[in-house]
């Protein structure tokens, strides 16, 4: 009896160590809480206007929530709550949100999107930066498989210099159609790498 | 000097065929004029010129001529070249890399810097490394890597997150890594780095992104810096140059530029100036010869006032010291990203003309600029001795870029863009693969974004006109264009020179071909999965030549990607 106790102690001691050990984000455990009702549950979101963070780039992730402390990026509900974070919570978040599974995506493009996307992709070179099939890497967004009403909403506000803290977009973006921004965004977010 | 070691060590591979005794055998590889073989030594390096078995530098030896000294692989025969083997990498993504063969062991990288060695007779893999990339890494143009460099019983390689790794060649095992610079702020590795003397020469890209370029020695035993010359000096205003290299006029608002230099002050600080292609070593002099990149915002200009010294230039330091020697700009505060990147070659060259129409011999400079010229300089000075005849469309150049955007010809990537030119000091010619692709140049006014992608506009290619490429041979004695073959699309990759009379290069659309080096003739061709767009290299394994090439695509002209290392030797008739 006494061995079995010692046992069980032993296990609880064990599993409490890995309890630990994989609780790396334990310190940022409730400000993730507070990322869920917009961007759901581990970042998938589904709603058409926020953006799925899930399997988001960290590199990417992280200078956003930088350059939303920092006015840099502007939107009146992310400023105020990246005004919360410290540079660790904000790499750790951005790695939380990095190790998880990118939703599957059910966009799709038509002909003539996919056509007139290509075309102007091309013509842009965006594939230099979100390289083929638009997985982004490291610091470049993952735009495959996002939601296409975000990705538009995105493009406009490059174009219309809303948003401005990738200042080499709104170079290229302003010389796009608005033809053309509907079906870029059509066309990126249907790729699934 | 360079043919009485090929055939020394042309003998040493008869030899080593024609003895079937194992003590032979191992008698020959064992004993030859540089070493064991099995170990780079600098003796190696310094005569690859001349080693029809081994390649050991990105581009061929430290002259960087690419002409690799073999003949068995010929005119005569090219027609009977086949597939040897085809290895197939884990990663599917952009090819860049120059396999580097020592021994019978080759080394090949991939995008995202993995690392494999394979045995170059079979295309069996030996080992497979993984760089365990940062979480932070800034690069345009794909997580492209060039190669390794072998050293002793090392390997060298540059990473995307900024980092310098040594590897046990043998095992494929991590020795050291050091830091270079911060990724977070733009600085990457793509280059192979260059290694000579005990120091590992590396570079920098970021160009892109307002870094401050630079070239540092690293010792290669531990990594330990041991200097490093900045690209880009804190008095960058040079002499307010109102033409290029060849006279032509660049429209520069010299008013406004001075204007700027005393309200902003020199913008040394985020000029850019990367340096991302191999560098040249003199062994006689002791100097480095490499080009600089564009400044930094590449469309831009009125934010950074002068000459914008040392970008889209030639430079040439001391080796040990790091010093500066001399440099020769090609474009003064360049506003179209026609950077310098092609690596420079040196190689015996016709000076200018002198004294009753005599000309002299002198070491010359080689380089295959973006602006579709190639330029030639003397080694001594680096003052341009001649430039060629244009190897692409000249189109409304030196339009100021605009709001709207302005077309011209070349495009940003340039008529040669990073591609390694190569020679045949034979025929003094030197071949260029080259890029028609127009292109408008849009301007916008844009601050320091703080290490992000910063161009101060946009590039477009011009989607309705048609691209193409080219292949083009230029006397570089006489600057004239000896023979010149079309392709269906932009070249990018480079190319490679045999003692066999031809030349190799691959294209986006999968063929890879070989044209007879004097003519242009096309000999032989055969077509890859993906695009080749890598710079082929040659080798010598149990007394059979081989041409290998890389078939993975190319990020920048979006050319099909595929993960595909092609190894090629004759048929046996």
């Amino acid at each position: 009896m006494r061995r079995c106790f010692a046992l069980c102690a032993l296990c609880a001691l064990l599993f409490a160590a890995t309890t630990v050990a994989a609780d790396e984000y334990a310190s940022v455990r409730d400000k993730l809480a507070t990322c869920v009702p917009c961007h759901g549950d581990k970042g998938a979101s589904k709603i058409p206007l926020n953006p799925i963070l899930a399997g988001q780039h960290l590199h990417y992730t992280y200078t956003q929530l930088k350059d939303f402390k920092s006015g840099f990026r502007k939107n009146a509900i992310m400023q105020p709550m990246a005004q919360l974070l410290e540079k660790e919570d904000m790499l750790l978040i951005a790695r939380y949100f990095s190790e998880q599974k990118w939703p599957k995506g059910s966009s799709v493009a038509d002909a003539r999107q996919t056509a007139t996307g290509q075309k102007v992709v091309t013509g842009g070179q965006c594939i230099q930066c979100h390289l083929g099939q638009f997985e982004g890497a490291s610091g470049v967004p993952r735009v495959a498989g996002q939601h296409p009403a975000y990705i538009e909403k995105t493009l406009f506000d490059f174009k219309n210099k809303v948003r401005t803290n990738s200042p080499a977009k709104n170079s290229l973006i302003k010389t796009f159609s608005d033809d053309d921004i509907k079906a870029v965004s059509a066309y990126i977010t249907a790729l699934s790498p | 000097m360079q043919m009485n070691h090929f055939k020394a060590l042309a003998l040493g591979v008869s030899l080593s065929v024609l003895c079937s005794s194992p003590a032979l055998a191992e008698e020959t590889s064992k004993s030859t004029l540089y070493g064991d073989m099995l170990s780079v030594t600098q003796d190696m390096l310094d005569h690859a010129a001349g080693d029809a078995n081994n390649f050991l530098h990105t581009n061929g030896n430290y002259d960087q001529t690419r002409y690799y000294p073999a003949r068995q692989i010929n005119r005569d025969n090219v027609h009977r070249l086949e597939r040897a083997w085809t290895f197939k990498t884990e990663i599917v993504e952009s090819l860049e890399t120059t396999p580097i063969v020592v021994n019978g062991v080759m080394y090949v990288t991939t995008s995202f810097n993995h690392v494999y060695a394979i045995d170059a007779k079979t295309g069996k893999m030996i080992w497979h490394y993984k760089h365990k990339m940062g979480p932070v890494t800034t690069y345009c143009c794909g997580p492209n890597n060039r190669g390794v460099f072998p050293y002793g019983d090392m390997l060298y390689m540059g990473t995307l997150d900024a980092k310098l790794v040594a590897l046990n060649a043998k095992t494929g095992k991590m020795v050291w890594e050091t830091k270079i610079a911060d990724p977070d702020l733009g600085y990457s590795e793509t280059m192979a780095p260059t290694v000579v003397d005990g120091k590992v020469l590396i570079g920098t890209n970021g160009g892109e992104y307002g870094i401050r370029g630079f070239v540092k020695a690293y010792s290669t035993d531990t990594g330990r810096l041991l200097w490093t010359f900045h690209t880009i000096p804190e008095n960058s205003v040079g002499v307010w140059a109102t033409h290029d290299a060849t006279g032509k006029d660049m429209l520069r608002d010299i008013k406004a530029e001075k204007a700027m230099l005393r309200k902003k002050g020199d913008p040394y600080r985020t000029l850019g100036g990367g340096v991302w292609q191999n560098m040249a070593v003199d062994r006689s002099s002791g100097i480095v010869y490499f080009v600089v990149g564009n400044p930094s915002p590449d469309l831009y200009g009125a934010i950074r006032p002068g000459d914008n010294l040392y970008t889209n230039s030639l430079v040439a330091v001391d080796l040990d010291t790091g010093k500066y020697r001399c440099h020769f700009q090609y474009i003064a505060h360049d506003v179209w990203d026609l950077d310098a990147v092609s690596p420079p070659i040196l190689t015996m060259v016709r000076d200018k003309t002198g004294r009753k129409g005599k000309h002299k011999k002198v070491k010359g400079v080689l380089h295959g600029g973006k602006t579709g010229y190639v330029y030639v300089h003397r080694a001594d000075d680096c003052s341009l001795i001649r430039y060629s005849e244009p190897m692409v469309s000249q189109e409304n150049r030196w339009v100021l870029p605009t709001k709207e955007g302005a077309r011209m010809l070349p495009g940003a990537n340039g008529g040669v863009e990073w591609s390694p030119m190569a020679i045949d000091p034979n025929l003094h010619l030197t071949y260029a693969i080259n890029l028609h692709q127009p292109m408008t140049y849009h301007v916008e006014e844009t601050p320091y974004p703080g290490g992000k992608l910063w161009l101060g506009g946009a590039f477009k290619v011009i989607a309705s006109e048609q691209q193409w490429g080219n292949i083009t041979a230029v006397d570089y004695n006489t600057g004239k264009i000896r023979w010149k073959v079309k392709t269906e699309q932009p070249m990018i990759g480079g190319i490679l020179a045999t003692g066999g009379g031809l030349v190799f290069t691959g294209e986006g659309n999968g063929m890879f071909r070989a044209y007879d080096s004097a003519s242009g003739q096309l000999m032989w061709q055969d077509k890859a999965d993906a695009g080749v767009n890598a710079p082929p290299a040659s080798y010598n394994v149990g007394g059979e030549q081989y041409i290998v090439v890389g078939a993975g695509g190319n990020v920048q002209l979006n050319y099909k990607r595929g993960n595909e290392i092609i190894a090629y030797k004759l048929k046996r008739s």
